[in-house]
């Protein structure tokens, strides 16, 4: 085996490392601390495979550029909508 | 032949990359509106919980663990044509669309659990959301599971030689596909 493909036989393991870690956080932690820990676990995962099996690390700015900037338009939407669910949550 | 394109500060960038990511990005705005407006609902409603408590927790992790599977065994693929092993890539492009199939038998599986027990798309927002975004996910993955079939074939008869690096490109839309499992597995089966 290379050591292409012995390295990402290891990001595998972790990915899969990090699978258990969030599925045993939602049984054991309280619900806000387990979703605080589930979602960080789950942009970890999103980042070793973009990183590594997407190769982002060796990419150019303008890959960069093609992929953040509509993230970064999700980032807003998600923003912009956060004092809705705040009215919502308050009227209750 | 592979064509380049030349980047603003003068470095070439293949083209068909460019454009794979292109199209991505186009993509990240389509499951983000989803995966936002099922965020915001779901925070400023109630119920939701309650919904998602009887979906089927066993699946999606075997689900989850299949498409990590498969994203490595693509990203294998592109190794092994790197290395002008096309038989090998073959071999993992194949293993790749067998799990893809897998994955899709057991979500179809799934959705018939929850049809049986009376969850259809219309008996509430939560199934709403849910047969919406795991359906256009699923919808994604036989997409990629036809083009991952058919460069399993061209490399299988050596007619994938000069267009190797499509595996690469069919590879990003692979680990993309993936990456939206990653976020609608916690926010669906966990949260």
């Amino acid at each position: 085996m290379s050591a292409q493909s012995r390295h990402y036989l290891i990001i595998w393991f972790w990915l899969v490392g990090l699978v258990v870690l969030s599925v045993a956080a939602a049984w054991i932690l309280p619900k806000s601390q387990a979703w605080v820990l589930i979602f960080t676990v789950a942009g970890a995962k999103a980042f070793l495979v973009a990183r590594h099996y997407m190769h982002l690390k060796d990419e150019t700015w303008l890959i960069y550029a093609i992929a953040l900037v509509p993230l970064a338009f999700v980032f807003v939407l998600l923003i912009a909508l956060f004092p809705d669910f705040v009215y919502h949550l308050t009227r209750r | 032949m592979v064509t380049n394109a030349r980047t603003m500060d003068g470095s070439l960038e293949p083209a068909g990359k460019a454009g794979t990511w292109w199209f991505l990005s186009s993509e990240i705005p389509t499951f983000g509106g989803l995966l936002v407006s099922y965020i915001v609902l779901r925070l400023g409603g109630s119920g939701w919980a309650e919904a998602s408590s009887h979906l089927n927790l066993n699946i999606a992790l075997a689900n989850t663990f299949l498409l990590l599977t498969s994203s490595m065994t693509i990203v294998m693929a592109h190794a092994a044509v790197q290395e002008n092993d096309h038989k090998r890539a073959a071999k993992f492009l194949a293993l790749t669309v067998l799990l893809g199939l897998s994955f899709l038998i057991m979500k179809a599986l799934e959705y018939g659990v929850e049809i049986r027990h009376g969850f259809l798309p219309g008996s509430g927002i939560f199934w709403s959301f849910y047969y919406g975004m795991t359906g256009l996910h699923a919808l994604h993955v036989f997409a990629g599971i036809i083009v991952n079939l058919v460069l399993c074939i061209q490399a299988a008869r050596g007619s994938l030689a000069p267009n190797g690096h499509r595996i690469e490109l069919a590879g990003l839309y692979w680990h993309f596909v993936d990456i939206v499992w990653i976020f609608l597995f916690p926010l669906l089966y966990l949260a």
